[in-house]
C-alpha cells in the first residue's frame, strides 16, 4: 500500500489549484477540528460552521501557504482566526455552556465519564485562552514546537504557559470536586437514565 | 528536584519527549508529590476526552464549496468583495460585452461634460451635471445586473449577482430581482450567492419580507441553512411560526430541522 502523502504535500497541490485535494484534509481534520472547537465553545452547530469557515480559508489563503511550512500548526492557526473572528461577532449572546451541553460519550463506564464531564466543567471554568491552550496542546496533541508557532513565542515560554494552564485547570477541577460531586453526580445519573 | 523544576519539563513528559534520565527523574518526583502527579494525570486525561463526530452534513456542505471551487465560481464570488482584487474585479468588467457597451458610454458621457466644462461652464452648472451623470452610471449598472441575472449560464448570474453587491445603495428593483433569483434560480449556488448579497442589506424592510417568504418555499437543504442562519444573524423574530414547521415537519432535512430548532430558542 502506498504510504499517505503528507499534509504538506497535499497542501502544496491545493495552493496551485487541485481543490480536491482539500477534500482529502478535509477528512483527515474535520473530526479534530470539531471536536476542538466542540470543547472550546460547547456550541455543536457553531462548531460545524467554523470548520466549514476553516476550509474556506484554506481556500481563500491558499497562496499564502509557503513550500516547507508544517501544515499541522497553519491550519490551527487559521482554526484559531476563525473562532476569534466568530467570537467577536456573536459576543453579545453567546456564553460557553459547559457540562450540561457535553453528552456522555456511548460506550465509556461511567465513572469515567463522570471524570470526563468533571473535566469538562474544570475546562469551562478558565478562561478561553488557557483552555485553548490546554485543548491544542494535550487534546489535540499538537507539540511544544508547533504551539510556539502558533502562538509566536519560544518555546520555553509555551511550555511555561501551558504549566500554568494545567495548574489552574487543577484548582478547578479540586473546586468541583469537593464543591459539588453530589448534585454533579446526580446530573451524571439524571442523564443516564434519559 | 523540586516542583519549579519539574514544572519545566512536564509538558514534554506529558508529550513522552523527555530523554530516559528526566522522564526517570519527573517519575520519582510525581511518586512522592500528590500536586504534579494530580497535575500530570489531568494532562493525560485531556488526551483521552472523547472526540466528537460532526454530522454528515458537514461533508456535504464541504463538497459544495469544493464544486463551486473547481469551476472557478467561488473565486469570482467568494474573492471580488476584497479590497486589494479591486483591480482585478474592474478587469473582468470590462471583459463583458455588455460592460463595454456601458463603459462606452460612460466614456461618452464624461467626454461630453469635460468638453463643456473647460468652455464656459459655473461650478454649480458642473456639479449639477456630474451628478447626473453619476446617476446615469448607477442606473447602466442596475441595467447590466438586471440582464445579467436573466442569463442563461449559471456563471453569468452569478457574477450578476456579484456585481449587484457593489452598489452602495440599496435599489427597490435590484433587491426585487435578487429575491426572485433566491426563490427560483434553478442553480442552487446563484440562489446562495443571492441570499448572500441580500443578507447585506438585511434591514430593508423589502429583503426582510423577501427572506421570510423564501423560508417557506425553499427546498435545498444548503440554502435552507443558509437562509436560517441569515434570519438569525438579521434577528427576524417574525418568522419563529415558520421555523416551527420546518422543525416539526418530517420531509425536512434533518440537519435543517436541527438548525431551525437552533434558530428558534435564539430568536425567542
Amino acid at each position: 500500500m502506498n504510504r499517505p502523502e503528507p499534509d504538506e504535500e497535499l497542501m502544496l497541490m491545493v495552493r496551485e489549484g487541485t481543490g480536491e485535494m482539500l477534500g482529502v484534509l478535509f477528512d483527515r481534520y474535520q473530526t479534530r477540528l470539531y471536536s476542538f472547537y466542540t470543547k472550546l465553545t460547547g456550541d455543536r452547530a457553531a462548531s460545524e460552521d467554523l470548520v466549514q469557515d476553516v476550509f474556506l480559508r484554506i481556500l481563500k489563503y491558499r497562496r499564502s501557504y509557503r513550500p516547507g511550512t508544517p501544515f499541522r500548526p497553519w491550519i490551527y492557526q487559521i482554526a484559531r482566526n476563525a473562532r476569534h473572528d466568530y467570537a467577536v461577532k456573536q459576543r453579545p449572546h453567546q456564553d460557553l455552556e459547559t457540562g450540561a451541553e457535553m453528552a456522555a460519550a456511548p460506550g465509556v463506564s461511567h465513572e469515567a465519564n463522570h471524570q470526563h464531564e468533571l473535566l469538562h466543567r474544570a475546562l469551562g471554568a478558565l478562561s478561553e485562552e488557557k483552555r485553548e491552550i490546554l485543548l491544542l496542546s494535550r487534546f489535540q496533541g499538537l507539540r511544544c514546537d508547533e504551539m510556539a508557532r502558533i502562538y509566536g513565542c519560544q518555546v520555553g515560554t509555551m511550555k511555561v504557559r501551558i504549566h500554568r494552564a494545567l495548574e489552574e485547570l487543577r484548582e478547578a477541577f479540586r473546586r468541583l470536586e469537593s464543591g459539588s460531586t453530589a448534585p454533579s453526580k446526580r446530573a451524571a445519573g439524571a442523564r443516564n437514565e434519559l | 528536584m523540586n516542583c519549579e523544576q519539574i514544572a519545566a519539563l512536564m509538558p514534554d513528559y506529558l508529550e513522552n519527549a523527555l530523554g530516559r534520565d528526566q522522564e526517570r527523574l519527573v517519575e520519582q518526583h510525581i511518586e512522592s508529590c500528590a500536586e504534579c502527579r494530580q497535575l500530570a494525570a489531568l494532562g493525560r486525561n485531556l488526551a483521552l476526552l472523547p472526540q466528537e463526530e460532526p454530522s454528515p452534513a458537514l461533508r456535504e456542505r464541504f463538497q459544495g464549496v469544493l464544486a463551486s471551487f473547481d469551476d472557478g465560481r467561488l473565486e469570482q464570488l467568494a474573492f471580488a468583495p476584497e479590497p486589494v482584487r479591486r483591480g482585478a474585479w474592474a478587469m473582468g468588467w470590462f471583459r463583458s460585452p455588455l460592460a463595454a457597451v456601458g463603459a462606452t458610454a460612460a466614456l461618452l458621457v464624461l467626454g461630453f461634460l469635460g468638453g463643456r466644462y473647460s468652455t464656459t461652464q459655473t461650478n454649480a452648472q458642473a456639479q449639477q451635471q456630474v451628478a447626473s451623470m453619476e446617476n446615469e452610471l448607477t442606473s447602466m449598472r442596475q441595467l447590466m445586473v438586471l440582464s445579467m441575472l436573466q442569463e442563461e449560464s449559471a456563471s453569468e448570474r452569478l457574477q450578476g449577482v456579484s456585481w449587484s453587491t457593489r452598489q452602495q445603495q440599496a435599489d427597490p428593483q435590484i433587491l426585487a430581482a435578487l429575491l426572485r433569483t433566491l426563490r427560483y434560480d434553478s442553480s442552487v449556488d446563484v440562489r446562495l450567492a443571492a441570499l448572500d448579497a441580500l443578507g447585506r442589506y438585511g434591514n430593508h424592510p423589502q429583503v426582510r419580507q423577501g427572506l421570510a417568504e423564501a423560508l417557506a418555499s425553499q427546498q435545498s437543504p444548503l440554502v435552507q441553512v443558509q437562509l436560517i442562519d441569515t434570519l438569525v444573524q438579521l434577528r427576524d423574530r417574525s418568522v419563529v411560526d415558520e421555523l416551527r414547521k420546518i422543525q416539526q415537519n418530517s420531509d425536512v432535512d434533518p440537519a435543517v430541522r436541527e438548525r431551525a430548532e437552533r434558530a428558534i430558542s435564539q430568536l425567542s
